[in-house]
């Protein structure tokens, strides 16, 4: 009962994991709903196959089984059958890989041209947020570092270990191409509703471009061994309005240029 | 520096081909965002003024952000720009809070360096190194300062990570800079 009541009455924030959550969280974007829908077509063969196969099963146990047939029939060779069971099998991961295929390859494939360049760098153990679309000089940045919230420190509503103190805010229905480096050791940067998991590898420049389609606000994680707090390493992305965005940003670009103008 | 410099021309007419190839096709779609930007700082000004009667407001929306995220953003956008049109139609004329809604736009204008069909991989590494040799092999051939260069400049700062860009610019200073300028 207690299972159900965490099954189905809990109320979890939208976009982030819920207890003994089977799925996939809600898509956010064009490629996590291609991932999902992909998910779901090969879901559906697969059970198909599931059922025929175990059917095949239980009905030899069944008809071969020593007390109701003690003396088997001594059938070593059916050529029609082996031929078909060795090429239809071999066709369904065929037929499995084009969809996927297609769908790896758009995944990586930057289209347009982005609008926003986001670097998310990974320290041991938070993470560095760039935007430099708006700087005039090498010095001056949109920076800000992102760590968690302490386990004893969450207020009500938020998520244990999933909130952080500085969101990534991004604008909704615009094209982000999202730099992921490290600053020392391997990290990962992944949002699974953005349908995003790019690894940061040290020396190396990962580019994933995604479009939020609706606002919200998206959790992930660390998904590379990093360290000790590799658990203590949470994402989350805010996605709000484009006006919104350009106030957040100037409200934020325009003291920092007022304080190197001062310096 | 000098000496790069003065080495620069002679064996590089390949070179300064190829740069020139690029800016002509970008000038064609930079320049109206480059005039943009040039209108910018002009009206700037009246901006700042009328932004630093702001920050109190905007530094609660963008000091907690964590807490009451997205409900609150908006509201106090809202609020901040109200404040404003009504603190510019007291001080002002009229015009000022018509300006101010123009200018908010081409202030956090967003452009980012384009998609580079010489970098269609996820690994972006060499591109943010292109462009920061872009640049620097653009300033050498045009001088410092020159308004063709300033593309390369925001196409690098977009891409390259601040500390690497740091690094590179120590180099750059020590003569150990590892890339051909």
């Amino acid at each position: 009962m207690i299972v159900l009541e965490w099954r189905f009455l809990t109320i979890a924030p939208c976009d982030a994991a819920e207890p003994w959550q089977l799925g996939s969280q809600d898509a956010a974007t064009p490629m996590m709903q291609g991932i999902i829908d992909l998910h779901h077509d090969i879901f559906f063969f697969l059970i198909l196959i599931l059922v025929f196969v175990s059917r095949i099963l239980v009905r030899a146990l069944w008809h071969f089984h020593y007390k109701k047939n003690p003396i088997p029939q001594r059938i070593v060779h059916g050529t029609t059958i082996e031929i078909l069971r060795t090429i239809f099998p071999s066709i369904i991961p065929m037929f499995i890989a084009i969809p996927s295929f297609a769908l790896l390859y758009s995944m990586d494939e930057v289209v347009v041209d982005p609008a926003i360049t986001i670097k998310a760098i990974g320290h041991q153990w938070y993470r560095t947020y760039e935007y430099s679309d708006y700087n005039s000089s090498d010095e001056q940045s949109l920076t800000f570092d992102s760590y968690t919230i302490p386990e004893d420190d969450p207020e009500l509503g938020q998520s244990r270990l999933l909130e952080v103190d500085n969101r990534v805010v991004v604008p909704a229905k615009t094209h982000l191409r999202i730099i992921v480096t490290p600053a020392d050791v391997p990290h990962s940067w992944a949002v699974p509703s953005s349908g995003v998991k790019c690894d940061a590898v040290p020396g190396r420049l990962n580019q994933t471009s995604i479009s939020v389609q609706r606002e919200g606000v998206y959790y992930g994680q660390c998904s590379e061994i990093c360290g000790t707090n590799h658990a203590f390493t949470p994402i989350v992305v805010e996605a709000v309005s484009r006006k919104d965005y350009g106030s957040r940003v100037s409200n934020q670009l325009i003291p920092q240029t007022n304080q190197t103008g001062e310096a | 520096m000098a000496e790069v410099d003065s080495s620069k021309p002679p064996p590089t007419l390949s070179e300064q081909y190829l740069l020139k190839e690029k800016e002509e096709k970008l000038d064609m779609g930079t320049k109206p965002a480059e005039e943009l930007e040039v209108k910018d700082p002009a009206n700037a000004t009246s901006e700042e003024v009328a932004t630093e009667e702001n920050p109190v407001v905007a530094n609660e929306s963008s000091g907690d952000p964590s807490d009451e995220a997205t409900s609150n953003a908006g509201e106090s956008v809202a609020e901040s720009t109200q404040a404003a049109a009504e603190e510019n139609s007291e001080t002002a004329e009229q015009d000022d809070s018509g300006d101010k809604e123009v200018e908010e736009t081409p202030e956090i204008k967003i452009e980012t360096a384009p998609a580079d069909f010489r970098f269609p991989t996820t690994n972006q590494t060499r591109h943010c190194f292109t462009r920061y040799i872009e640049y620097h092999r653009c300033v050498a051939a045009k001088g410092e300062g020159a308004p063709e260069c300033d593309k390369f400049a925001k196409y690098y700062r977009a891409l390259c990570p601040g500390e690497w860009v740091d690094r590179w610019n120590e180099q750059r200073e020590n003569g150990t800079f590892p890339g051909p300028l």
